[in-house]
């Protein structure tokens, strides 16, 4: 079998890149990106310790299933509110939307 | 006796409905109050004849218990208790009839008086909350119920005296005797305080018994009592404290009469008689007593010679008086200071009530705009005449025979200068007294705008200066005890007041009451002789000795003195104490702690970017920190 560290070093590094863009990015939608990227590492983490703890359970990948559900309901709304930005500056730069400042 | 609570609950209830409702009430409920003066001396009178039972049977001895009670206040298990007690003995009943004969004489001769003036009803209401709180004073039965009406009546004191408050002087006059009264309350207070906590409780009677037990640290209870007297120094006008009682004339002369020389003024001496059995175990305190009564009597007998406003010659003289009474306690007289107490308040009543008839008449005060009234107005004259010889104490009338009892008083227990200052004194009264009999009703009138308005007093005022001009006569006569068993008691006012044993008394000492005599008719000629007609051997002794005429006249610059310190010493407390607030409290504090804070958001502020990558970042620093320490902990 594959070693477990394996894919716990796999969801790391996933969830480190996504960090990282979340961090970095200018554009809105990238943004969403990392993010989806970081669920993905979280996801990945779920179903690994679940299949090597107990294969026959599937504990980890219900959890799984759940992330995708929130992922997915999480964007639909994040893409509403950058739709909306984008209509009114026509660009989706997050350094520019700071009016909300001292 | 053991509803005496009814007494002062009946003025009080009358003082609420009159204070409330007595604008809108016909005649501004003038005559509730009144009904309610009656009421009281039905009271009073219809508790003789059980009190004269009680002493054939022996129950007013000193030391026995009357007292009905029920706790108000209990804190602690017994710890802290303030009872709601009564107590009548011998005392009380000397008071009782003395506060509720003369409220009711001011009460009648106020309709007249106080006819048309502005706050009638008012008036009225606080004569009733005086009398309600008096009465509360003279049947308590421990301290703290006496403390509570030794303020209400200086309250009262102070609402009359402000009466006329829209003039400066009597706002003035009405601070300076609460505030100079307050000082001696403090002292009062302190000494309430010394004794509950060497006995545990406030019960006068329980006190008195500790005393007499030997219960008490000799240095503690003469300290205590010291302090006590201190309450009787301020409220009734002795030395240091007297100087607000000459200025308590711009009340009302009712006023004048009630509070100022019948019954608050006195509240001092029946706080002492009372515990005099406590003084007598103390004599030092007593001594102290009886100097400061001696100072007193001298000091206000020069003052009342100078004076030129009637009113304040009475109030001079009543100092005076009260300075005898505190002799005689001084000595242990109890006898003699209640039985002055109860003549002084019948014919001091009676000389203010008459001046104020005067007043009434001529819209004057000052004697220089008087004279010659005699003819105009001889009703008043006539009471005024009477009551004048009962002061200087002419024999018949009241006051010979109570000054003779403390004149013999103070011979017996006094060092032989203290009865030659008091005889002296005593010469001194007779001398103002005339003088201001002669200045007002005889002679020729000096202010002839004064005497052509000048008429006789309606009878509402000429009835209660008829009524005390004859108790001013015949009181004196309860010092015999033929008067007094043919009234039904055990004896003369010997036989009722008395500490140790009670005196028998069928005849006045016919030596000492020749040379009594012999003053007042000395201080009567003086008086004559020197303001006869014009006055000119007055004038002349005026010129004669002008510096010491500037000194009597302005009260031994004792107002001045009090001034300056009050200027200097309180009220530059009072700017240390102002700066401090300002700088420190306000400035520092409240200022400073908001000016910090808005620093503080000025510079934080600028976390607030807007940017939503900031945001993003300092979610992660927090999540990095959580984590850290989370499991950093657990190391």
């Amino acid at each position: 079998m594959i070693p477990l560290s394996n894919f716990l070093v796999l969801s790391a590094l996933l969830f480190a890149i996504g960090f990282y863009g979340v961090l970095a990015r200018r554009s809105a939608i990238l943004i969403l990106i990392s993010v989806e990227l970081m669920l993905a590492a979280v996801a990945i983490n779920f179903i690994a310790f679940a299949t090597y703890r107990d294969p026959k359970a599937f504990t980890g990948l219900v959890f799984a299933l759940f992330v995708i559900t929130v992922a997915a309901a999480e964007v639909g709304l994040a893409l509403g509110i950058v739709l909306r930005l984008f209509r009114e500056r026509r660009s989706a730069n997050v350094d520019e939307a700071s009016s909300l400042k001292w | 006796m053991d509803q005496a609570w009814i007494l002062p609950a009946i003025p009080a209830a009358i003082f609420i409905v009159v204070a409330l409702i007595g604008r809108y009430l016909p005649r501004q409920g003038d005559f509730l109050v009144i009904l309610g003066g009656l009421t009281l001396v039905a009271i009073v009178f219809s508790m003789f004849p059980g009190f004269q039972a009680a002493f054939h049977e022996g129950h007013f001895a000193p030391g026995t218990t009357n007292v009905y009670s029920f706790d108000w206040v209990n804190i602690g298990q017994g710890f802290f208790i303030i009872p709601f007690s009564t107590y009548v003995d011998g005392i009380t009943m000397v008071m009782l009839p003395v506060v509720t004969i003369v409220a009711l004489m001011v009460m009648i001769y106020s309709v007249s008086y106080m006819h048309g003036e502005p706050r009638y009803f008012w008036y009225y209401a606080v004569l009733s909350l005086f009398v309600a709180a008096m009465l509360t004073l003279v049947i308590a039965g421990n301290l703290i119920q006496l403390y509570l009406a030794w303020e209400g009546v200086g309250l009262a004191s102070f609402l009359l005296i402000g009466f006329y408050w829209e003039r400066q002087s009597a706002a003035e006059a009405a601070k300076k005797a609460f505030i100079t009264t307050r000082i001696g309350d403090v002292g009062l207070l302190i000494g309430i305080i010394m004794l509950w906590r060497s006995t545990g409780s406030f019960d006068i009677q329980t006190i008195i018994a500790a005393a007499k037990a030997g219960a008490f640290d000799h240095t503690y209870l003469t300290v205590a009592m010291i302090f006590l007297f201190c309450g009787a120094i301020g409220k009734s006008a002795q030395f240091p404290l007297h100087v607000w009682l000459p200025d308590a004339m711009e009340g009302p002369t009712p006023v004048s009469a009630l509070i100022h020389a019948a019954t608050m003024v006195v509240a001092g001496v029946y706080l002492v008689a009372r515990f005099s059995p406590v003084y007598a175990e103390v004599l030092i305190a007593r001594d102290v007593i009886l100097y400061i009564g001696l100072i007193t009597a001298v000091m206000a007998a020069s003052m009342g010679l100078v004076a030129s406003d009637i009113k304040r010659v009475l109030a001079y003289s009543t100092v005076s008086q009260l300075g005898f009474m505190f002799v005689a306690l001084g000595t242990g007289a109890v006898t003699a200071a209640m039985f002055h107490l109860l003549t002084h308040a019948f014919f001091k009543a009676l000389l203010f009530l008459g001046s104020g008839s005067v007043i009434h008449a001529t819209h004057q005060q000052e004697v220089e705009h008087l004279g010659g009234l005699r003819k105009k107005m001889p009703w008043t004259t006539a009471t005024f005449v009477i009551g004048s010889p009962a002061l200087a104490g002419v024999p018949i009338f009241a006051g010979f025979w109570s000054k003779d009892e403390i004149l013999a008083a103070t011979l017996e227990d006094a060092p032989i200068w203290a009865y030659v200052m008091l005889a002296g004194t005593a010469i001194l009264t007779a001398i103002y007294s005339t003088r201001v009999v002669l200045l007002t009703f005889f002679g020729e009138p000096k202010d002839h705008h004064a005497y052509d308005h000048a008429h006789e007093s309606p009878w509402l005022i000429l009835g209660p200066l008829v009524l005390l001009a004859t108790l001013a006569t015949v009181a004196g006569f309860l010092a015999l005890d033929q008067v007094g068993q043919s009234l039904g008691f055990v004896g003369g006012i010997g036989q009722i007041v008395f500490l140790e044993h009670a005196h028998e008394f069928t005849h006045p000492e016919w030596l000492l009451a020749s040379i009594a005599t012999l003053g007042a008719l000395a201080g009567i000629g003086t008086g004559i002789a020197f303001w006869h007609g014009d006055a000119r051997r007055a004038v002349a002794a005026r010129e004669w000795a002008p510096d010491l005429h500037a000194l009597l006249v302005n009260r031994y610059y004792m107002d001045k003195l009090y001034q300056g310190i009050i200027d200097r010493v309180i009220l530059g407390f009072a700017g240390v104490v102002a700066w401090f607030d300002k700088r420190i409290v306000n400035e520092t504090g409240v200022d400073g702690g908001a000016q910090t804070i808005g620093y503080l958001g000025y510079r934080l502020k600028f976390l607030q970017t807007g940017r939503i990558p900031n945001y993003a970042l300092g979610m992660a620093v927090g999540l990095v920190a959580i984590i850290v320490i989370a499991f950093g902990s657990q190391g």
